[in-house]
Formats: C-alpha cells, structure tokens, sequence
C-alpha cells in the first residue's frame, strides 16, 4: 500500500470507525492482536450520527474525489501514473480538509526530540517504549505529534444529501 | 454617509473594497479594505471569497437539491452568480451567462434584450446583458447589506469602474445596470485610472516618484479586456496636477484568452499521442494551465516546467489520468512571444476581413499581439513618448511578460521607461475606487479626465436625392475628448425642426484619436476615424398637437456621474434627453 492511502485510509478508520483494518495495522508492522487492547483514542468531538460522516466523505470526494481514489483498486498502475494522480488529489484534499476541518498537534514539538509528557491522558498521549510499571514517565523522545480537532464546520445539509456521497453523472450528448 | 465603496465589475470577477469616508485627518485619504463577498461556492453553501467570480448560472428544474440555493438574503434564488455559478456552468455550459461585460460593449447587438446564454437550447430562460450585470452588482449590494447591516448600501458613495475604452453607450447602460440593481447614486471611473489611484494610495510619497513633464503609461491587461491610458503630471499653482491624456480602443483581449491559448498549446501535445479530450476535461485543463503558469512564472520560482494532470473521468480515476506538462519554454512561445511579440513601433495589428455573415459571438480583437496595439495606441497619440509605466492585471505579476514589454517599449522610445513599482496587481481597481470616492471629498489628488472620446452626431446634408446614392454625411462635433464631468455645451447655431408624436433618430459617432474637433465643429466627411455606435433617439411628446413641429437646439452634458448625454432643447426651455437606440444593428 502506498503511504499516501495508508495515511488517508488510517485518518478515517481512527476518526469514524472501530479502529485500524488489519491491512493497515499490518503494513504499519504491528498486528491487529497488539492493537485491540489499547484504548481506541476517542475522537474530541463527538459526532452526534453518521450524517457528519457521510458528509465530510462527500465534500472529500466533491472537491477532491478522494473517494474515487481509495475505492479504485491502484495495484496494477505504476508509481508514475499514481504520482501524478495523487499530486493532484492531495493539494485538493488538503484544501478542502482544512476548509472544514481545523487540525493543530496535540504537542506542538519538534518530533525526534526530548519533550516533557504532559498530565497522563490515554486519549491524548501514548507512551511508547519502556514504559514504567505506573505507566507515569516526565520525559521522553516526541515520536509523532499527534493530531486534535479543534473546529469542525461544515455546511448545513439538506434531507436529500443524507446517504449520497456523489451523484451518478450522465452526460447528454 | 458612513463608507465609500469601489466596485470593479469585471470580465471574469467582481471585486468590492471600501473606506472609511470620516478619516480623522482630512486630507489623509482612509486605507481601504477589501470586502470578502459571501456567495454560494456548493449547492446549499455559502462562503465569504475576496472575489465575486462574474458568472450567471440559470438553474434548471433539476439541476440542484430541493432548498439547496439559498443566500442569508434570498431563499429561492431564480439565477445564481458566484463561484457555484462558474462550477455549475462548467458542466453545463448552455445555461451559464459570461462575460457580461464584453457583451455590453458590444454595439453589434441589442444589449438590452435578453440574448444571453447565446447557446442557450430552446426553452432556457434568456437575460440581457444589462440584465445580468445588474444581476453581480444586486448581489454586491445584498452582502453589502448583510454584513454591514448598520451602513445600507444606498446611503455609502458608490463608485463602480468601467474599462477607459468604454464607449458612451456602454457607460449609459452600466449605469442602467446599477439603477436596476438599486444602487441610488453611482459615480463611474475609469479602470486603468483607479489603478493609477491605487498606486497613489499605496505610495504616499508619490510626489517624489514622478514629477512635471512626465507622462506615465498604464498599461492593464485584465480577463476579457485590455486598457491602454496616457497620464500626464502637470503643474497648476505650483502644485502637481494629473491629467488623463489620452485612452486607448476596445481591445477585447485579456488573460482568459491567454490561459486558453496555453490550454490548446497541451491539447495538440495530447492529440499527438492520440489522447482526446471532452468538453469537462478542457476545461479542467484550462484551469489546470492556469495553475502551472502561475507556478512558473511566479517571480520566486527556479522551476521550469510543471506537470499537468486531467484525473480521469468516472470512477477510475488513477487508471483514467492524463499526465502532460507546461514547460517554460511554452509559455515563452505561446505567452510571451504568441501575445507580446517583439515589434517595431510602426507594426500595427493586423485586421481581419469581416465576413457578412457572421456567427453571433463577441468581436474578439482579430490580432492577438498586445504589443502590436500598443504601439498603434502610441502611434495614434502622435507617437507618444511615455516616461512612466504602471503595470495593472494579474497576467503582469509575470516578470517574463512584464521583461518583455518594457524591452519592446524602450525600443521605441528615446529614453527608457521607469517602471513605477509598489503596486496591487489584483485588487488595484476596486481599491482605487475607493480612493478615488475620498479624493472627490478633497481628500487626495484627483486625475482630471472628462470623456474618453470625442462625439459627433451624423448630419445628413440637404441635397437634391440622387436614387441609390446615400445623402452625404456631415459630423456635428458634440462632446470633445476631455469634457469634464459637470458641464454643459450647447449649439444654439444649429437647430432641427423635430414633428411633435414622431421618433427622430441621429446617427451617433465617437473618435479616440481626433482629440482637436472643438464643439460646434463640423466635419464635412465621416471619415475612418470615426466609428458608428448606436444611434440617439426622441420623440417629442404630441400634447394633442400632432403634426406640430418645434424647432430644437442640441446641447451636451457629461453628468456628475461620467455619463454623456444629449438633449434637444426648445427655445422655451423645455427639454427631451436623447436615448440610445441599442436596438439598431450597427455594422461592425
């Protein structure tokens, strides 16, 4: 899998859905049996139905047809082909996510250096490593920021939007 | 009256900026602001963007979600305007009005009856011209109102631009346009001078960057249009005084056509692998061009060359891609050497012979290098010598284009141009408005402008009819280039005998290069120099003495606002406005 689906496909299975799928978990290198005990980090903002869901799908798929591209089954196209697709794709992507969507690090730091650990807060903060048996630690390298929402705003819906992601398109000739 | 706001009404975007008309210091002009125009960009989305994109988008019975077009003001839109318009029209092109603005200038049709979408299929409802510049300057007016909802919109100082080459009637009927949308009292400005405006605005110390004698060319290359204006500095009391000297013709040319140019430039590269691209996939190529010229030409850029991606349609969309590249050396073809070529001063543009039967569509200028009507707009200026240059248009932000230019300029002149620096390529004309509005309340220099044209009213002379040969024609010089706003000419020496009940038409006429022909001034010939715009038209009302004829003088007034009009008016006073007969078909 490419990085750039494996990171789309993880943002979304960790924002909506039960967790990584074992595909990803996999290519990640760890097994799915390592990850099912830990905590599944709960989302900051609760999304109240599957309404948000489906419409944060659509606008990704609207403005950047991501849903096109993880649906699409890429194995037989060269990384040249995908390349150039994905350049596309992402620059669109990110603008649209970041329309709707304000993301910030949960520790602003630098990764790959030594950072304090803040008030211990499963959801928030992962200790990796050699942990202490009272899972309390003060310091340690920062290995990935992490990512919060901090704004979700998105477009009032109407009824009929509810379970289409993207309409049929049918050219008249 | 709380703000002064600039209207640029463009080819391709609108933009709003305004300012605060109760600065503190007085004779310090406000700084202006941009204002972000909220507008629907999705079905059932509304968002504030700097830019009003100037399309018109008339929706079918199933184009969009039930409840899905609704702005903070309306909540059943009957057309939309705006980003979504643009988007929607993309996809279905036979019901998206664009550039409203050419067609407003253009005299070869009846601007005022509803023939846009031109490719519109039977059924679609059809608006005019007028109509949907009307329909962009509503919208600014409503979010106007909605945002500021303690400052209404009718009771700010309202300025909106219009390109110098407009002609009288276009300006009449941009003025109609505001009076449609609401707007209470307009004041029109000329575009490449809100530019200069701007350029003033952002550099206070301007008296120090030009000074007496000089004459500073603007040269603004906008969407659909490109302007050309001479400003001279001059000095009256010892204070500088700035003069627009001269304005250039209707160049229907802008950056639209360049990205196009780009666009089909990829094409061929694809065709020639056999890849054939629809109608949607050019589209997005245009844009996609757009995209990578900017990239390369951006002044802070090493690259030489960016890919080009069409996605591909359907479902597949990795499979379906479409990879091409823009490179530097074509821009440097097909921009630079397609669009400014190097030319001497005395190559002029090429025209085409028109055909009679022409297919109804805009009269795009037949010669698409820029530095071709460049020089002939000098050359018509008796070979101008301009010391100055400010550049206005987001095609100019290209050091490649801007280079090139002033190469072929400096080749014609005896001293090098200075390139006046610091300015706002893309939000200069609404932010000069806005300064514009200030310096009419004595805060800040003004550019002393008046009409763009000189105008004359055809005179057929009274000789025995021979049959087939038209009765000669006589040009009356009514308005001479430079007739300031706010005054009045009449020509009690030349009266016409007008039947009460009966429309009487005259056959109107305006130069950009006979700057001399004083007012009352007859032409014995209507030359080439001169160009037939609508005709004007009255009828005096009959008040039951039909048949009656009453002897009239005309006299000629360029309002407050910019505007030039014609009145026939009677030895007792009594006055009849002429009105543009936009209804006639004028040859072009």
């Amino acid at each position: 899998m490419s990085r750039i689906s494996l990171a789309f496909k993880s943002f979304f299975a960790i924002l909506f859905g039960n967790g990584l799928p074992d595909d990803v978990a996999k290519a990640f290198g760890y097994s799915k049996e390592a990850a099912t005990p830990r905590p599944v980090p709960k989302p900051q903002i609760e999304i109240r139905s599957t309404d948000g869901a489906i419409q944060i799908l659509s606008l990704l798929q609207r403005d950047s047809r991501l849903i096109d591209f993880l649906m699409e089954d890429i194995t037989a196209y060269s990384d040249d082909q995908v390349g150039a697709a994905v350049r596309n794709l992402h620059g669109q992507s990110q603008q649209s996510l970041s329309r709707y969507v304000t993301l910030r690090p949960v520790i602003d730091g630098v990764e790959g250096v030594s950072t304090r650990v803040p008030a211990a807060d499963p959801a928030a903060i992962k200790l990796l490593g050699n942990v202490p048996a009272d899972g309390k630690a003060s310091q340690g390298i920062l290995r990935h920021k992490g990512w919060r929402v901090e704004k979700v705003e998105l477009p009032k819906l109407t009824p009929s939007q509810a379970t289409i992601l993207a309409p049929a398109e049918i050219e008249i000739e | 009256m709380a703000y002064i706001i600039g209207i640029d009404l463009g080819t391709t975007n609108c933009g709003l900026a305004y300012a605060d008309a109760n600065a503190p210091d007085p004779l310090t002009p406000a700084p202006v602001n941009l204002f972000a125009i909220p507008q629907l960009v999705n079905p059932g989305e509304v968002r504030e963007e700097p830019l009003l994109p100037s399309f018109l988008y008339i929706p079918g019975p199933n184009d969009f979600p039930a409840g899905s077009l609704t702005l903070p003001w309306n909540a059943k839109l009957s057309a939309i305007v705006g980003q979504l318009a643009q988007k929607r029209g993309s996809e279905n092109a036979g019901r998206l009005v664009s550039s409203a603005k050419s067609w407003l200038s253009y005299s070869g049709v009846d601007r005022t009856s509803p023939i846009l979408p031109i490719a519109a299929p039977d059924g679609v409802p059809k608006i005019s011209p007028v109509a949907a510049s009307k329909a962009y300057l509503e919208h600014l007016r409503f979010a106007w109102n909605q945002k500021m909802p303690d400052a209404p919109f009718n009771r700010q100082s309202v300025l909106i631009t219009v390109p110098a080459s407009f002609d009288a009637v276009a300006r009449e009927l941009t003025q109609q346009a505001a009076e449609q949308a609401g707007y209470t009292n307009i004041i029109l400005l000329e575009e490449p001078q809100a530019a200069f405006y701007a350029w003033i605005e952002r550099n206070p110390d301007w008296r120090q960057k030009v000074q007496v004698g000089d004459l500073i060319l603007v040269v603004d290359i906008g969407g659909g249009t490109t302007d050309f204006t001479l400003i001279a500095v001059t000095e009256e009391a010892g204070q500088l005084k700035l003069d627009r000297s001269a304005v250039g013709e209707h160049i229907l040319l802008g950056g639209d056509n360049m990205d196009l140019a780009l666009a089909r430039t990829v094409e061929l590269q694809l065709a020639e692998k056999n890849i054939k691209l629809d109608a949607m996939q050019l589209n997005a190529l245009w844009q996609q061009c757009r995209i990578a010229k900017e990239k390369i030409l951006d002044p802070e850029s090493q690259k030489d060359e960016q890919p080009i991606t069409i996605l591909g349609r359907g479902t597949g969309l990795v499979g379906g891609t479409i990879k091409a590249k823009l490179t530097r050396a074509d821009l440097e073809n097909v921009l630079r050497d397609g669009f400014f070529p190097k030319v001497s001063s005395e190559d002029l543009p090429q025209t085409r012979k028109r055909v009679a039967l022409q297919e109804i569509g805009l009269p795009y200028a037949a010669d698409p290098a820029i530095t071709r009507h460049l020089a002939r707009f000098l050359k018509l200026q008796a070979s101008a010598q301009p010391t100055h240059i400010l550049f206005n248009g987001g095609v100019l932000r290209a050091n490649l284009i801007r280079n090139r230019i002033l190469e072929t300029l400096n080749s014609w002149l005896d001293k090098p141009v200075v390139p006046l620096e610091g300015e706002d390529l893309m939000h200069a004309v609404s932010r000069g408005a806005a300064y514009y509005g200030q310096a009419r309340q004595g805060k800040g220099v003004r550019i002393r402008g008046g009409v763009s044209r000189t105008y004359y009213v055809g005179i057929e002379t009274s000789l025995p009819a021979v049959p087939g040969v038209p009765a000669p024609m006589k040009a009356l010089t009514v308005a001479q280039f430079g007739m300031e706003e706010g005054t009045k000419i009449d020509f009690p020496n030349r009266e016409f005998g007008l039947i009460v009940g009966e429309p009487a038409e005259f056959r109107f006429f305006c130069s950009a290069t006979r700057k001399n022909d004083a007012p009352g001034e007859m032409l014995e010939q209507v030359g080439d120099d001169l160009e037939e715009i609508s005709p004007v038209e009255v009828t005096l009302p009959a008040d039951g003495n039909a048949g009656q004829v009453i002897r009239v003088a005309l006299e000629s007034e360029v309002t407050e606002t910019g505007v030039l009009q014609l009145w026939c008016v009677a030895k007792d006073g009594r006055r009849w406005k002429l009105e543009f007969n936009v209804r006639e078909r004028v040859a072009a």
